[in-house]
């Protein structure tokens, strides 16, 4: 790398070393991903247990919870209506805004930019580290409201008034639980303004954008997407803030609204304007990452490169567009109905060259399978069923009839739940010897990987069973109906799975604890990667991470050019390599198919 | 050497001083978040304008009507200030930074004068029997939104009280005054925002 480089002059601060400075209040986006990673692990665990509460109430509704018993001692050891709300509003609003928010956005997004399109930090490093401690007082006011007297947040994940109102939920958890969402959201944007700026303005020399890698494409759509939705959800949380607080009436109606009141549906519209575009900024920076590991592990560039940019493109835009078909059954005009079904159903068209380029990038490649791979193609699959699954609810006619059942949760945990998840481990196993600089086990990833993927698609299978079938979601006990009194054999196997589920997190648990603090050195390049994060900087990368910045020549992913294995004898070359017969612009797209 | 290699990058690098590319990126943030925050303001008039179009009468029967003599005022005293807060900086820009602050004060001042009128206001429409949940939407709008208003003016007033601070001390100059213009952003945001309010809210 000799004279290849644009020398920059950032005002470059020395290295912290005392602890407080260098992992607490740290600027440097690597710390910050990090921080943001084992918080977000913390609070996966935290969700995941209470998913295992409502199983367990789901497979044996009313009978003492083995365990986790301790923590409902005054009932018993028995989950009641009341602590059954609570659980599953809370299951969803953690695993939302404090599980994959942080590891998908926070600690990939963090880890990755700035290495990846070969800048030194973030453009503002200290509003970094702002975005990390709102997003940890937001953790505490989540933790807080667990404490509080009638106990947390209980409206739903949702959080749909009147239920989140005075009227429905009156104890201070609910009114902690809408701060908390508020914050987290602060915490978002001033993330979301990061990337954003970062990726237009710190790119390496030579990195254009159709060079990014494609994990920068989902991780800066999803930062435009989080820059102009999530104010959204903020308002709506401030305007229930005051109705909980000050006596407004913005979403209080019926019998306790004054002279008409507010309207509940306006908060149901507010939530989604947000909520539909929050769909896919919990899975584009996972489709990003799976769209770069794939290409990797096959050995191909990846197919249709630029579709694969413009698709996601297309889903950002398209998903501003689409939110009512959340609504359809809120007494919407029938012709707006159409409209948002039109649209939704639009969306397929790029979700479905996204699938056909994964695929097509595998096919004939010379594949391996290593953990992050694994979790990469398994993240395919589950997508797929979710998308599929997702076609009868963006269709006005069958949604009248699956709208608010199992089928519905089924759905959306495979795309947000169990794609985010799968996609997350794939980026954690990807970039473990980078971020540590130490490798993981390979068994017990690939165990990891085979209890999860088989465990994870049973689980959210056996939701869309039982909700074809006619159950409602939400229900404390389904038996009390005797037309679904027939699926409780069905939920039990669902909620034994899910257990499995559960119990094959302990290898990766050990597995990660294990090798971040004693795993054997990784190399600068363990998986023959071309993009300059592996090329460029040692594992782990040094603080500031490149000097001199690199000059990127060509696309993200080099691999099996004939020229290239000519010039080189491998069959990649790195994105700022310059090959030894000069040939710095050698073509990426005139590969042979099958070579 | 640095030239050559200029050059060779074509349009992929277009050569300025690094401050000068740092200032545009901290613009656009400033910018980036201003939007954020526009949305977050346009989620507000959305609802207003949804809570509105359903009641059959605005305001509803019995209830105080808002005045809009004290917000037309009031509108005046932010576009006065915000005009100031231009003067100031133009100052700064013709080099004469040392003429800056009377004006950048006077911006602060009127920021405050502004607050100063919207509890006249506030207090005004409560002793008429107009309270947050006195009259459903109508009065959450009118209180709601004035009220998340009013928190970014305050917001605004300690900010352009540090840049005013700031002028004071000699710390701006031609070629350096990045806070004085992101600060004037942010204050030219606030009165924007204050002027869609007065012609929603207290005129139509």
């Amino acid at each position: 790398m000799d004279t290849s480089t644009v020398a920059r002059a950032p005002h470059v601060h020395p290295e912290p070393t005392s602890f407080v400075w260098k992992y607490l209040f740290s600027t440097d986006h690597k710390v910050i991903a990090k921080q943001f990673l084992w918080v977000g692990l913390f609070f996966l665990a935290f969700g995941g247990t209470l998913a295992m509460m409502i199983r367990w109430q789901w497979a044996f509704p009313g009978e003492k919870v083995p365990v986790l018993g301790i923590f409902l001692e005054r009932a018993g050891g028995m989950i009641t209506p009341a602590t059954y709300q609570s659980i599953f509003t809370m299951h969803g609003l953690i695993m939302i805004f404090w599980a994959i928010t942080p590891i998908l956005i926070g600690c990939f997004g963090n880890y990755t930019i700035p290495l990846q399109i070969g800048a030194q930090d973030m453009a503002f490093p200290r509003l970094n580290l702002m975005s990390f401690w709102t997003f940890v007082i937001s953790a505490v006011l989540i933790v807080a409201s667990f404490f509080v007297q009638l106990g947390t947040a209980a409206a739903g994940w949702t959080t749909y008034a009147p239920l989140s109102t005075n009227v429905g939920t009156p104890g201070p958890g609910q009114t902690l639980v809408g701060l908390a969402i508020f914050v987290t959201g602060v915490a978002t944007i001033m993330g979301g303004i990061n990337y954003v700026t970062t990726v237009i303005r710190l790119r390496a020399p030579g990195m254009t954008w159709m060079r990014m890698p494609l994990s920068v494409w989902g991780l800066w759509l999803t930062a435009v997407l989080n820059v102009l939705f999530v104010p959204v959800l903020g308002s709506a949380a401030l305007l229930l803030t005051l109705d909980r607080l000050f006596g407004t009436q913005f979403f209080v109606a019926g019998a306790a609204g004054v002279k008409g009141g507010g309207d509940p549906i306006l908060f149901q519209h507010l939530f989604w304007i947000f909520g539909h575009p929050e769909v896919y900024i919990l899975i584009l920076p996972a489709w990003g990452m799976i769209s770069d590991i794939i290409p990797m592990f096959s050995r191909k560039p990846a197919y249709w490169y630029a579709g694969t940019v413009w698709a996601m493109v297309a889903v950002t835009v398209l998903s501003a567009v689409v939110y009512g078909h959340h609504m359809f059954l809120t007494g919407m005009n029938p012709l707006l109905g159409k409209g948002f079904m039109t649209f939704t159903l639009i969306i397929s068209v790029p979700a479905e060259v996204l699938f056909l380029n994964w695929l097509h990038t595998m096919w004939k490649g010379s594949n391996r399978f290593p953990t992050p791979m694994l979790f990469s193609v398994g993240t395919v699959f589950v997508f797929g069923l979710g998308g599929l699954t997702g076609l009868y609810l963006g269709t006005i006619a069958t949604d009248i009839y699956l709208h608010d059942t199992m089928w519905v949760v089924g759905h959306f945990h495979l795309t947000m739940a169990a794609a985010a998840f799968l996609g997350s481990f794939a980026g954690l196993y990807y970039w473990f010897p980078k971020m540590f600089g130490r490798q993981y086990n390979e068994t017990l990833g690939k165990v990891h990987f085979w209890g999860s993927v088989t465990f994870i698609t049973l689980v959210f299978t056996g939701q869309l069973i039982v909700g074809f079938a006619g159950q409602q979601r939400r229900l404390y006990d389904p038996y009390q109906y005797t037309f679904l009194q027939h699926l409780l054999s069905a939920n039990r196997l669902t909620s034994y799975a899910a257990f499995l589920l559960a119990a094959f997190q302990v290898p990766f648990i050990y597995n990660f604890l294990r090798s971040v603090f004693a795993g054997a050195k990784a190399e600068q390049n363990p998986w023959e990667a071309t993009t300059i994060e592996w090329t460029h900087a040692a594992s782990p990368p040094p603080h500031y991470n490149y000097n001199p910045i690199p000059t990127i020549v060509r696309g993200p992913h080099e691999l099996a050019n004939p020229e290239v294995k000519k010039a080189t004898g491998r069959d990649w070359a790195g994105q700022a390599e310059e090959l030894p017969s000069g040939g710095e612009q050698a073509p990426q797209t005139a590969v042979p198919q099958g070579a | 050497m640095e030239e050559a290699i200029i050059q060779r990058m074509g349009d992929v690098v277009r050569y300025r001083p690094p401050r000068a590319r740092e200032e545009t990126t901290a613009t656009m943030g400033m910018v980036l978040f201003l939007g954020a925050w526009g949305m977050m303001f346009a989620a507000f008039f959305i609802s207003y304008g949804f809570m509105r179009a359903r009641l059959t009468s605005w305001p509803p029967p019995g209830v105080p009507l808002l005045p809009w003599k004290l917000p037309l005022a009031n509108t005046l005293v932010l576009a006065l200030s915000s005009t100031c807060y231009q003067l100031g900086v133009r100052e700064v820009r013709m080099a004469r930074a040392s003429r800056a602050w009377p004006w950048l004060s006077l911006a602060a001042l009127l920021g405050a004068a502004f607050v100063g009128l919207q509890l006249v206001l506030w207090k005004g429409m409560f002793a008429q029997g107009l309270e947050p949940g006195s009259a459903g939407a109508y009065s959450s709008v009118f209180y709601g939104l004035t009220w998340l208003h009013a928190a970014h003016a305050v917001v605004g007033i300690f900010g352009v009280g540090y840049v005013a601070a700031r002028a004071v001390m000699g710390a701006y100059s031609a070629a350096r005054h990045l806070s004085l213009r992101l600060w004037g952003l942010y204050w030219h945001f606030v009165g924007a925002v204050w002027a869609l309010m007065f012609v929603s809210i207290f005129l139509l």
